[in-house]
């Protein structure tokens, strides 16, 4: 452990370094293609023969038991016979891309985006698999990949979070605020979840007894009161940079209202998102509000499309009726986010912003039980989508085998997608680390290989 | 000359050729690394005498003697035989522990004191002019009891008092639930709760405050069910065991063998590090997949330790004698079963959708009844039958509508039965049986074999449960009794306008439960049946290699007694006099918490990739007299606070900040960020509002929002009921961040032996506008009634005649309340010098 790892373990007191040293963060490590990330996850697991994985297998073996190979134990242990997806599929754009008709908007983004059809990962369980997507580990606590990045780049814009977190308003993911966690990092490091229009970031209102008149003059009071104590304490960096929390925080208040309210975003801009479509409005907001957030310099956004579980799911864990349950999310989801993508092509800003478009894992292509008309989890073949800077466009990597059961050709673990994000973001995977309980901990564990074929 | 020369040559004989080589060469070649790919250990080569004689080595250090030369010589001429290899020389933490003699320092005033000038003064330094009295006073009771001083008393008998206080016991008894991850709800996707884990809590705070010594509170806490398994006092320790987060989905949930048993190894994965981090400071479990890369930990060692917690699993038990456990059962039995009955009929009436769910089993049923007079009355979605006889049971399965598939679940008396597929087609007419087991208790058998109504074929339809009897089996249960426990489940669809009815006497009946003494229940180890543990490779347990019994790291001499229980043979082990580590990390873990600084600063690690200690023979001298003295942390604490070094004041210093930024030689006091828990804490002593209620279930700052999965949000409006001491707050895994996450309160998700101390815009904003910072100053200002005393109770210090001016006027302005809001924002508040 370096001395100036120390420094930033310590994080406060004389030795702790100030906030603007935190807020720059480390640097990048070589320049980067994209400076800006938003993330798009859908929780409860996309099933990817019903979307982007092409698998016409299916359809000739439809109703039938599973063979040989395909020995994998489903989560609910009920193995069903082989499901055609009841979507169907035509090619689109110049790459003649497969899509289904489930995602007649995203079809029609193909030529921009790059896919990866073989990733694997570690669980076939939500919680586990969730976590491993979020922060490289299985386990509860680890520091998220946006608070990795926050750490490595810092903010652009200091009177908003370096990282922001849009949950979907049907609820929040399961395993909650834990997605997007500064685990052992420092908390300025944390996403900060964006609530409602009125109160986007909690506390970011005085509290209703207090006039913004008597809020200016407890800022001055504080201020004046602080510089003398500090003035009295010389040496102190830490009570210094706390003066300039406050400082942000008077800035935070002004900032964040004025980037939530779309008032002067056009009709059409509106109509383009879904606002006027009560199914898709929340989520079309969110889309729109991770653009105007990029636009302000905000680092990298993690927005869901999908919350927790229960009666009725709001998530994409699709086991019993996948026809109803991916049908009604897709829906949500398909106009925005191509919207999303559009706009920001429109506005230059896909030359210096990844989007990335993920899930914990993919669904089974049988059945999950006898005569049923679910999925259950396949986490040995899935699919995710980046657009950005840097990547080859209308280009798929890797495969799954003629059914769509396991990742064959190329399988890409998380280590290798979250080393490939890191590397478009100019930061190396094997030097990001924090030391902790004894380790020098990455987001990469001890693993991971930047996937370079899809580098343009 | 020549002449001379053979005479000293002949003298050399006495030199002994090996001890120059040793001497001379060895470190460098075969001793601490091998240089130039020459091991005198390993080969040698009388190329040695032509180095040494021309000097080309020793590389960097004086030419040899004439004597030596000889010797080498002579070393060569018998046949340059390969040296013996040096012992290894252990890392620091490895080493015994010795008392070393405290140096002679003038103007030091205890033992540590010494030690830390001794260093200081080879760098020009010393330590800080003492603290005010006021200042002093205000840190120790922060130190201490993680409050502000209630008044004033001499510093000594301070010292005295705050250690002999209830306090004491709530602030450090915090600082050890960071280290060993101390959670209330499970964590990840299911996230449950765990309603009796604060056992564990008040179990770490009376420890604490009994000033228990360290090995009793170390064994405790590993194998407590095993001292005195029906002691509750003693039972809750071993909490310290399952206080990690436990993936119940992954265990209990999942189908897939591999990934199950993946599970457990990630459960006794977080046993073994969260002891080996906790008390050892060692990080074993690096070497899961690998031998250790830089500590000589090897991968055997880590699954003996695996061995050694195979006998814990996760869950609430009871801790009871089978004999009171029995008369309890019987007291309450008829109680429970009217409650049960109410409670159900409170759940229908509320919950439509149930009780739709089984109307619609059940009108299926009747409809297949209907259609098939065959057809005996089960149900596919729930069944029950009442089993009167104890002993060993088997389901005789005598008609089933299909090929006989799997049930979906079935429990006898509670107890889930795992085994018990019959995969075979059987012809419907030859009766299939399977073995319940025995069981002492049966009670109830419940059972589905479509309990999410897929239609599925394969369902049972004829049976019956037989008990033996000598030799012979006798029929208790069978089919035929589903008309009336089908009928009892049928919903009556009670009035909901009953509810309140039923509440008032379903209240009536816990009430009347509650007075019999239960059996306390307790989060805490459960017991498991061990498995053989085995060496995994790379950590995947579908590579068993060779069978591996319990133990611990085989790098210290301390024993291990393979006869005991392998958790009393580990705790035993740990506090071995030959185990250097267990009280070399425990005092390096207060003084830590004392100064900011580690004499270590990886308390957890004490490894190669962890810090070297500043000072290790204070570190040691510690160690040893803290053995001495009982391992008494009491003890431990005055030695510490009696020390110029802590009563040093804060006053920066720029020659030494300039020396020793970090301040590892402790050349003043660092100013301290209040922890989250101080904070609240302090606002509420400040606000005349604190609750110092000890002890017992933890009041919430989150409530649960369940639908499947489980999110912890905010409680709306916390109330007085939460005014307690932080400590006693439910510690959720996952949950909104509140107040105290944003002040670097540690998700317990991860074991957080030091805290960060971060400084952030949105700390600023919790601080300035929360609902329950603007409570407290309201309460605060209401007590305190002026700006003077309000600056006396917040700061604990008299305002200047300048304050007051610039307060009052700012209190007209706005209010005295506003006013103490500010003043709760302060840094001089926030920072304890």
């Amino acid at each position: 452990m370096t001395r100036r790892d120390l420094l930033w373990n310590a994080g406060g007191g004389a030795a702790g370094l100030a906030l603007a040293q935190l807020l720059q963060g480390k640097g990048a490590h070589f320049p980067a293609k994209a400076k800006r990330l938003i993330m798009i996850f859908l929780p409860g697991g996309l099933s990817a023969v019903d979307t982007y994985d092409y698998k016409p297998e299916l359809v000739k073996h439809h109703g039938k038991e599973t063979q040989g190979a395909n020995t994998i134990t489903p989560f609910f242990g009920k193995r069903g016979t082989v499901m055609q997806s009841p979507w169907k599929f035509a090619q689109h754009g110049q790459s003649g891309k497969f899509v289904s008709e489930l995602l007649p908007h995203l079809a029609t983004c193909v030529d921009d985006t790059t896919f990866v059809h073989s990733m694997v990962t570690r669980s076939n369980a939500h919680g586990p698999a969730l976590f491993q997507m979020s922060t490289g580990f299985i386990f509860q606590g680890f520091p998220s990949i946006g608070s990795w990045i926050s750490y490595g780049l810092g903010s652009e814009n200091e009177n908003l979070p370096s990282f922001v977190v849009l949950p979907d308003r049907r609820g929040l993911p399961p395993c909650g605020v834990a997605n997007w966690g500064n685990g052992f990092l420092p908390a300025v490091h944390q996403g900060v979840a964006f609530g409602n229009q009125e109160q986007p970031i909690s506390n970011l209102r005085p509290p209703a007894a207090v006039n913004a008149k008597a809020q200016a003059a407890s800022y001055d009071l504080l201020s004046q009161l602080n510089e003398e104590h500090a003035g009295a304490n010389p040496g102190e960096d830490a009570l210094v940079s706390r003066i300039r929390a406050y400082e942000l925080a008077a800035k935070m208040q002004l900032a964040a209202p004025e980037v939530t309210d779309i008032s002067g975003e056009t009709a059409a801009t509106r109509q383009a998102y879904g606002l006027n479509d009560p199914e898709m409005r929340d989520y079309g907001y969110n889309c729109l509000l991770a653009r105007r957030l990029m636009e302000r310099g905000v680092r990298v956004i993690q927005m869901y499309n999908g919350g927790h579980f229960g009666a009725p799911r709001v998530n994409w864990d699709a086991h019993e009726d996948l026809i109803t349950n991916h049908g009604k999310n897709a829906r949500i989801l398909d106009q925005p986010t191509a919207a999303l993508l559009k706009d920001l092509k429109q506005r230059g800003m896909l030359d210096d912003t990844l989007v990335v478009f993920t899930t914990e894992f993919g669904r089974l292509p049988i059945s999950e039980g006898l005569g049923e008309g679910g999925r259950d989890h396949n986490p040995e073949g899935f699919t995710s989508w980046m657009v950005g800077p840097g990547l080859k466009k209308g280009f798929s990597y890797g495969s799954t085998d003629e059914m769509g059961y396991k990742a064959t050709d190329n399988p890409v673990t998380l280590y290798d997608f979250h080393a490939t994000i890191l590397h478009l973001m100019g930061l190396d995977h094997t030097r990001l680390s924090w030391y902790h309980n004894g380790l020098q901990r990455r987001l990469t564990d001890v693993h991971g290989h930047v996937l370079k074929p899809l580098f343009s | 000359m020549r002449w001379l020369v053979l005479l000293l040559a002949s003298s050399a004989w006495a030199v002994d050729p090996a001890s120059v080589l040793r001497e001379r060469c060895l470190k460098c070649h075969g001793g601490e690394k091998v240089s130039a790919g020459f091991d005198l250990t390993k080969a040698a080569s009388p190329l040695v005498l032509a180095k040494v004689e021309s000097g080309e080595m020793p590389l960097g250090g004086p030419r040899l003697s004439a004597d030596e030369l000889a010797a080498v010589k002579t070393w060569v001429e018998a046949g340059a035989k390969p040296l013996a290899a040096p012992p290894r020389k252990l890392f620091w933490a490895f080493r015994p522990v010795v008392k070393p003699p405290v140096p002679q320092v003038a103007g030091a005033k205890t033992a540590i004191d010494a030690f830390l000038l001794e260093k200081l003064q080879a760098k020009g330094l010393g330590f800080a002019p003492p603290a005010d009295a006021r200042t002093l006073l205000r840190r120790l009771s922060f130190d201490l009891t993680g409050l502000p001083p209630a008044g004033t008393m001499p510093y000594e008998q301070a010292v005295e008092a705050y250690l002999a206080s209830p306090r004491y016991g709530e602030r450090w008894g915090r600082h050890w639930l960071d280290v060993v991850r101390f959670g209330e709800t499970d964590g990840g996707e299911h996230n449950f709760e765990r309603a009796l884990a604060w056992p564990y809590r008040d179990y770490v705070i009376e420890s604490l405050n009994a000033d228990k010594p360290y090995p009793q509170f170390l064994r405790e806490q590993i194998a407590g069910d095993l001292l005195a398994p029906q002691d509750p006092k003693i039972v809750r320790a071993t909490g310290f065991l399952t206080a990690g987060p436990w993936d119940s989905v992954s265990a209990e949930l999942n189908k897939d063998a591999a990934m199950k048993a993946t599970a457990r190894m990630d459960e006794l994965d977080d046993m073994v590090t969260t002891t080996m981090h906790t008390f050892q400071a060692m990080t074993a479990n690096c070497a899961r997949c690998h031998d250790h890369k830089f500590d000589p930990i090897p991968t055997r060692d880590y699954y003996k330790l695996t061995a050694v917690f195979q006998t814990v699993g996760f869950g609430t038990r009871e801790v009871v004698t089978p004999e009171a456990k029995a008369a309890y059962d019987k007291a309450t039995a008829p109680l429970r079963a009217q409650l049960k009955d109410v409670e159900q009929q409170i759940a229908d009436a509320e919950d439509p959708l149930r009780a739709a769910y089984l109307r619609k089993a059940i009108r299926e049923f009747h409809e297949a009844r209907k259609a098939d007079a065959r057809r005996i009355p089960v149900n596919p979605v729930f069944n029950v039958n009442r089993i009167r006889e104890a002993g060993e049971l088997r389901l005789v399965i005598t008609g089933h509508d299909g090929p006989l598939a799997k049930l979906d679940w079935l429990t006898v008396g509670g107890r889930r039965i795992e085994k018990w597929q019959a995969e075979r087609k059987a012809p419907p007419d030859e009766p299939v049986y399977l073995s319940l087991g025995t069981v002492a208790a049966p009670g109830e058998m419940a059972w589905a074999c479509d309990e999410q109504l897929a239609r599925r074929p394969g369902g049972i339809t004829v049976y019956r449960v037989e008990a033996k009897r000598g030799a012979e089996w006798v029929e208790v249960a069978s089919s035929l009794d589903h008309v009336r426990s089908v009928e009892v489940l049928l919903p009556s669809a009670p009035d909901p306008g009953l509810v309140p009815e039923l509440k008032v006497v379903r209240d009536r009946l816990k009430a009347e439960i509650a007075k019999i003494p239960a059996p306390e229940k307790i989060y805490a180890a459960m017991p498991h049946a061990p498995d053989q543990a085995y060496v995994l490779e790379r950590g995947s347990i579908g590579k068993k290699k060779e069978p591996v019994e319990p133990g611990a790291l085989s790098v210290l001499p301390a024993a291990f007694a393979t006869e005991k229980d392998r958790r009393l043979a580990l705790a035993d082990w740990m506090t071995d006099p030959a185990n250097p580590l267990t009280a070399r990390v425990i005092v390096n873990r207060v003084w830590y918490f004392h100064f900011g600084n580690g004499l270590v600063n990886t308390p957890s690690d004490f490894g190669l990739m962890g810090d070297r200690p500043s000072h290790p023979e204070l570190l040691d001298w510690l160690a040893a007299s803290f053995v001495e003295n009982g391992w008494s942390l009491k003890w431990l604490h005055r030695q510490i606070l009696q020390t110029q070094a802590y009563q040093q004041s804060a006053a920066h210093n720029e020659k030494a900040f300039a020396v020793d930024a970090g301040n590892r030689l402790l050349w003043h006091m660092p100013l301290k960020r209040m922890d989250a828990e101080t904070l609240r804490d302090s606002m509420l002593a400040a606000a005349g509002t604190l609750d110092l209620k000890m002890g017992g279930p933890s009041f919430r700052l989150h409530r649960m929002e369940s639908g499947g999965s489980y999110i912890f949000k905010a409680v709306a409006n916390p109330g007085p009921e939460t005014w307690r001491r932080s400590v006693y707050r439910f510690n959720v895994r996952g949950g909104d961040r509140l107040m105290l996450d944003n002040f670097d309160c540690p998700d317990p998700s991860v074991a957080t032996p030091q805290r960060s101390s971060s400084n952030t815009a949105l700390q600023a904003l919790t601080l300035l506008n929360d609902d329950f910072v603007w409570e407290q100053a309201q309460k605060l200002a209401a007590r305190a009634g002026s700006v003077g005393r309000a600056y006396e109770i917040v700061l604990g210090r008299p305002a200047s005649a300048r304050e007051l001016a610039l307060g009052a006027q700012y209190a007209a302005q706005h209010s005295l309340a506003l006013f103490c809001r500010v003043l709760l924002n302060t840094n001089e508040f926030l920072y304890i010098p």
